[in-house]
């Protein structure tokens, strides 16, 4: 059952342009020019329930725009969106005790109050009974790991604790959709790997869909079994993370130690990255020519040792990006 | 309504913890007061002597009630967080919420304001009691009718600051509106009651936001009288419904045409 349903949605925002100078900025007064910028073209798409989504795209592609209409922030100024058989545009009030919103570079909480006291208000809010909340409190206490800092004012928490705080705090009315903009930036890696257990955890035990936005590809191999890539406002790829690993470049990554030199010289479908003393990087593009092949160019019994990988997933989505540009 | 209690619960618990800062903010309110008393004994040479109707006393009592109301209201920080908000896109963190902004923002800004007021009546009572001596002739239940017309008076004032900064929607910045309609309030209300203007200003004055936001429910501090305090709430009860109905409808009309920075 589809829990987002978007149809053909556009938003164009208008932007003032001003000249250079003062000169620039008295004629802006006197004879304003605006830039129309056409920040989300025609997308659609749809979204199960229980899935977790990554969506991408570069700086600018409109991918928060899309999730700000998602969540009914901003209007859009054509297209349907359906969000739990809601319409955010018209009841995003109703549609705002289904939904949560997660926005990494964006402090939701109240900084001078205890992670305990947000919560509590959270609760309120979403008109959720006190007995009920405390009940919440305490099953996110022990998942989220939170005993040590409850009752530390929010302002003196560290990022990491604070993100764990922030995710709570849009958990608390038990949400059917979650939506995470960047909810690691800014995070060191031990901390980056325990928000997404727990996100991991959390879709598993409440069945909550996620659309996950981020520039860190770890988050999205790691949590999302889907990813939307968007990009100059339009969506470039709708495909499960397994597709899109295996199948979008079809290329792998043989990096060898050799025994001897071997001099080689790039070949249809084999592009030499590396060739450095006894050590060799070569891509191979299996559209035109296999693995054994670029292996028997090299010469079993001259192979110490070998490694054949994927290409990262951080170079496709960039290939993707770039591709998108052109 | 729970919610918004809340609201109020979360913005008071926050002041609570800078309480030193506010009552340090007070040092103004104490030089405003001492510097009011003087100019005024200066001018009335004769301290029974009355001036467009206000002995010296009402007039000192009618500047502590007006000043804790200015002061207490904290219009300038409202004005600048709501422009800032919609400039930099900052209110759709808010617009996500299941609450009305209107609302949310009302209630939040009641949690400073209370805590202000309570400390501005303490102090503005004491200082006139050290400066004048003695306390306006008035009753306990007159006294709860002008806290109740104090309150009254801020929520319309916050409202219709709320409906001036929403103005950012439309423009760039609406704080140079906030600025007037501050100067405004403080020049003919605040400061001097409406009476000290000319005769044909006087009824324009009287059907104004100053007569609901300050005069109003300083004139019945210093005069009670059940006519005036009939008169005071049919206004503030109109002001309230027109300014409830005013923020609204701007703000839904403009948060059509939300921008947000970054997407």
């Amino acid at each position: 059952m589809a829990v987002i349903t978007v149809k053909d949605l556009s938003k164009n925002f208008k932007v003032k342009v001003k000249e250079k100078g003062l000169k620039g900025s008295i004629k802006s007064i006197i004879k304003p020019k605006y830039n129309i910028i056409k920040a989300v073209k025609n997308i659609s798409f749809s979204i199960e329930k229980g899935e977790m989504v990554a969506f991408i795209g570069p700086n600018g592609a409109g991918k928060s725009t899309s999730i700000k209409m998602m969540t009914g922030i901003l209007f859009p100024d054509k297209g349907e969106i359906d969000v739990l058989g809601l319409n955010p545009e018209k009841d995003r009030r109703k549609l705002a005790y289904s939904i949560g919103c997660v926005f990494g570079q964006k402090e939701q909480l109240w900084t001078h109050l205890t992670p305990y006291d947000n919560f509590k208000f959270f609760g309120a809010i979403y008109d959720i009974p006190e007995k009920q909340v405390e009940k919440k409190i305490d099953e996110f206490r022990e998942l989220f790991e939170l005993d040590e800092f409850i009752n530390t004012p929010v302002r003196n928490l560290s990022l990491g604790q604070r993100i764990r705080c922030e995710i709570v705090a849009s958990l608390i009315h038990e949400p059917k959709v979650l939506f995470l903009d960047e909810p690691t930036i800014g995070l060191d890696p031990v901390v980056k790997e325990k928000i997404r257990t727990l996100i991991k955890r959390m879709n598993k035990e409440y069945k909550t869909t996620v659309i996950l936005t981020s520039h860190d590809v770890s988050d999205i191999e790691k949590l999302c079994k889907r990813v939307i890539i968007v990009n100059k406002g339009q969506i470039v790829l709708d495909d499960t993370m397994e597709n899109l690993k295996y199948h979008y470049l079809n290329k792998k990554i043989i990096d060898a130690k050799m025994k001897e030199k071997v001099n080689l010289e790039d070949k249809d479908g084999i592009t030499i990255l590396k060739d450095k003393d006894y050590n060799l990087k070569l891509e191979v593009d299996l559209k035109k020519t296999s693995i054994s092949e670029a292996i028997n160019l090299l010469n079993t019994d001259n192979i110490i040792d070998i490694n054949i990988s994927n290409v990262p997933l951080e170079q496709i989505i960039s290939s993707i990006y770039k591709d998108g540009d052109k | 309504m729970k919610k918004y209690i809340y609201i109020f619960k979360s913005e008071l618990m926050t002041n609570l913890q800078y309480i030193f800062d506010i009552i340090v903010g007070f040092i103004s309110y104490c030089i405003m007061i001492f510097i009011f008393f003087n100019l005024w004994k200066y001018i009335y040479s004769d301290p029974s002597e009355l001036i467009n109707g206000y002995s010296m006393g009402q007039m000192i009592w009618y500047v502590i009630v007006t000043e804790i109301l200015w002061m207490s209201l904290g219009g300038r920080q409202l004005s600048k967080k709501i422009c800032n908000d919609v400039r930099s896109g900052n209110i759709a963190y808010n617009i996500n919420k299941p609450y009305n902004y209107v609302g949310y923002i009302l209630f939040s800004h009641m949690g400073l304001f209370l805590l202000k007021f309570i400390l501005l009546t303490i102090l503005g009572v004491v200082l006139g009691l050290i400066f004048l001596g003695s306390f306006p002739n008035i009753s306990i239940l007159s006294i709860v009718l002008v806290l109740i017309s104090c309150l009254f008076a801020t929520i319309i004032n916050i409202l219709l600051i709320t409906t001036i900064a929403l103005i950012s929607f439309y423009i760039e910045d609406a704080n140079p509106f906030y600025w007037l309609y501050s100067k405004v309030i403080l020049i003919l209300g605040t400061i001097f009651p409406i009476e000290f203007f000319p005769v044909f200003l006087q009824p324009i004055f009287k059907y104004s936001p100053i007569y609901v936001v300050s005069y109003g429910p300083a004139k019945l501090f210093v005069d009670f009288n059940w006519n005036s305090c009939i008169e005071i709430f049919i206004l503030q009860g109109a002001y309230l419904i027109l300014s409830i109905l005013l923020s609204n409808f701007i703000y839904k009309k403009g948060v059509r045409k939300l921008n947000v920075n970054g997407g």
